[in-house]
């Protein structure tokens, strides 16, 4: 019994001082990574807010001294920011209405149809997911420019829309695996076709799905750089992605309307894979992870 | 876990017939149909480029002079293995892949541990943690430009602490430094989601088995090392060749930093493409450096289709 109350004082007594300090040691821990990661970011919007006499000053202030919001009306005023902003909309927009219906016509054959060809299908989406995009631009640049179709629009939206698809694919895929099955063959035996099936059942119940598929096709069109860099050249057609380094290279962009230019860039793709970022995830890894 | 299942008889209960499996439905002409568009759209826009992109490396284009193209054989390749350049953009692409994986998969799994503990304001942190992973490239590239320039870059007030160093480093024009951050910039804007991915992998290990090992006197390292990492290992597997490939495909960020340079110290096999063919023009020369980094990239998916295979057998 004596042994016992000892024991039970030593587990008891100890635990007081450790575990403090090992809550705070934890709490240090977070806060030094989480500010060392989102320190760019921070210093982003600093940059941003900040009027330059301030930011161009060594060593530049680590809190914002003062803030102003000229720049936005003065970076719109001094670069065809709405012009870029515009094509990349345009862009974006075909990539993701093409992208998402291929993607609804594959995401079902992968998930609740079973056929010969599936695990082949499959395979061959892996692989050209998996593909680096320079391998595609010099060939398609040279198909394109015997196409005439070089400084087009559309014809750029087709080639983000089909690297976008794979993963697109993969991310339905997963959505339409937790239809109950028992709900569509119920629906089958009630006279529902295949196609009935798909279209009253799994697509209205898959919405977030849907909505993470158009996010995702939306927002790699209007990121993407290099296609866009090497298939248009004349300025009315430049997209955000590839303006964005123009301002750079001219060199007399002050830096809080760089920084502003930045911001206004990523602000929606930021927002939107971040509400969706567990269905991207799972797409990214070719649904073998579960995000 | 199925058999802790099967035990307590909730499986039971909820479908006491086996359920058939999902793809239980007559086949059809209708797969077919859906995976046709599917198949002839990838073919058209990715496979027959690549195509092209091989049968063109046996030949000389000149696209400027409008001549057709002459059949040269193997000539583009003899070039290629003779030049010396085409070692070292080999030996720089390895050396940028393998530290990307370190440092990126490394600080994905130091915080999903340190993420997987129990704090407040936890969901907080973890978005928090996720926002680089959601930027776009070029705007992380213009973000980095500015924190590394010489004049008035934020990170040169770190660099000063190092004693002995007085001036303000040209970041990117010192081959070794250049590496270094686009290296760390790559890693800084992947890592989160391999972070994510491991914190799911680490949610699923049953917590009875970490009670049972404390219980048997196992200290945190060995709980880490034999509990840990060997219910993680394949998601870890997975998570390298995934980055592998990720970084082997790296081009935004490597030619807004460097451009390949300074004098080739980051030209990676993807940079080099680019430069031969839209800096020099040499359209039949850069395919036949594609042809080497398609070979590369097919290598790679090829082990992320093992490795998935074998997770697919594990889970069944």
């Amino acid at each position: 019994m004596a042994q016992i109350t000892t024991s039970t004082r030593t587990l008891y007594r100890r635990p007081k001082l450790v575990p403090t300090l090992r809550k705070i040691a934890l709490y240090i821990l977070v806060a030094g990574v989480s500010a060392l990661t989102i320190f760019p970011i921070y210093w982003m919007l600093v940059s941003t807010f900040q009027p330059s006499k301030f930011t161009l000053h060594y060593p530049p202030p680590l809190f914002p001294q003062e803030i102003t919001f000229n720049q936005f009306a003065e970076l719109f005023a001094n670069h065809p920011i709405a012009l870029w902003i515009r094509n990349s909309f345009l862009i974006a927009t075909m990539s993701m209405l093409l992208c998402t219906s291929l993607t609804v016509l594959g995401a079902y054959a992968l998930s609740s149809l079973r056929w010969k060809g599936r695990s082949m299908f499959g395979l061959f989406l892996l692989v050209t997911q998996m593909l680096p995009e320079i391998l595609i631009v010099i060939p398609l640049y040279v198909i394109y420019r015997r196409l005439n179709v070089l400084d087009n629009l559309p014809a750029l939206s087709v080639v983000d829309a089909a690297f976008a698809l794979p993963v697109c694919i993969w991310i339905l895929k997963g959505v339409f695996d937790t239809v109950p099955t028992e709900v569509l063959d119920a629906a089958v035996v009630d006279g529902c076709t295949e196609i009935g099936v798909l279209w009253r059942i799994v697509l209205p119940v898959s919405a977030p799905g849907l909505v993470a598929v158009a996010v995702v096709s939306f927002f790699s069109a209007w990121n993407e750089f290099l296609f866009a860099v090497i298939m248009l050249s004349s300025a009315k057609f430049q997209p955000a992605s590839v303006g964005l380094t123009t301002l750079k290279a001219t060199g007399f962009t002050p830096v809080e309307q760089y920084m502003a230019a930045g911001l206004i860039f990523s602000i929606l793709p930021v927002l939107f894979y971040l509400i969706m970022q567990r269905y991207i995830v799972t797409g990214l890894t070719a649904g073998a992870v579960k995000g | 876990m199925s058999s802790l299942a099967d035990a307590s008889g909730t499986q039971d209960r909820v479908s006491p017939v086996k359920p058939l499996p999902r793809t239980r439905r007559r086949p059809h002409i209708l797969p077919y149909a859906l995976a046709l568009p599917i198949v002839l759209y990838e073919i058209a826009l990715i496979v027959y480029p690549i195509a092209q992109g091989i049968y063109g490396s046996f030949q000389q284009i000149e696209l400027a002079s409008n001549s057709p193209p002459t059949w040269v054989g193997l000539a583009n390749y003899q070039r290629m293995f003779s030049d010396p350049d085409f070692w070292q953009v080999m030996k720089t692409t390895l050396i940028f892949t393998v530290l990307v994986i370190i440092v990126a998969i490394g600080t994905g799994l130091m915080t999903a541990l340190l993420f997987n503990r129990d704090f407040r304001f936890r969901s907080v942190a973890r978005a928090m943690l996720m926002l680089p992973w959601a930027f776009p490239e070029v705007p992380v590239v213009m973000i980095f430009v500015w924190i590394l320039s010489p004049q008035f870059g934020v990170v040169n007030i770190l660099a000063r602490m190092i004693p002995g160093v007085t001036e303000n480093p040209q970041w990117l024009q010192i081959p070794i430094l250049a590496m270094g951050w686009v290296v760390l910039i790559s890693s800084w804007k992947a890592f989160p989601f391999y972070s994510l991915v491991i914190l799911a992998a680490l949610q699923s290990v049953p917590q009875e088995i970490y009670e049972a090992a404390k219980v048997d006197g196992a200290t945190p390292l060995q709980l880490f090392w034999h509990i840990t990492i060997p219910s993680i290992r394949t998601t870890l597997e997975l998570l390298v060749v995934l980055a592998s490939i990720f970084s082997f495909k790296q081009f935004t960020i490597i030619y807004l930093m460097t451009g390949g340079g300074p004098s080739g110290a980051t030209e990676t096999i993807v940079m080099r493409i680019f430069n031969t063919a839209f800096r020099f023009y040499d359209y039949s020369y850069a395919t036949a450096f594609g042809v080497a980094g398609f070979i590369v990239s097919l290598v790679i998916t090829f082990f992320f289709i093992s490795l998935q295979s074998r997770r697919a057998e594990e889970r069944a």
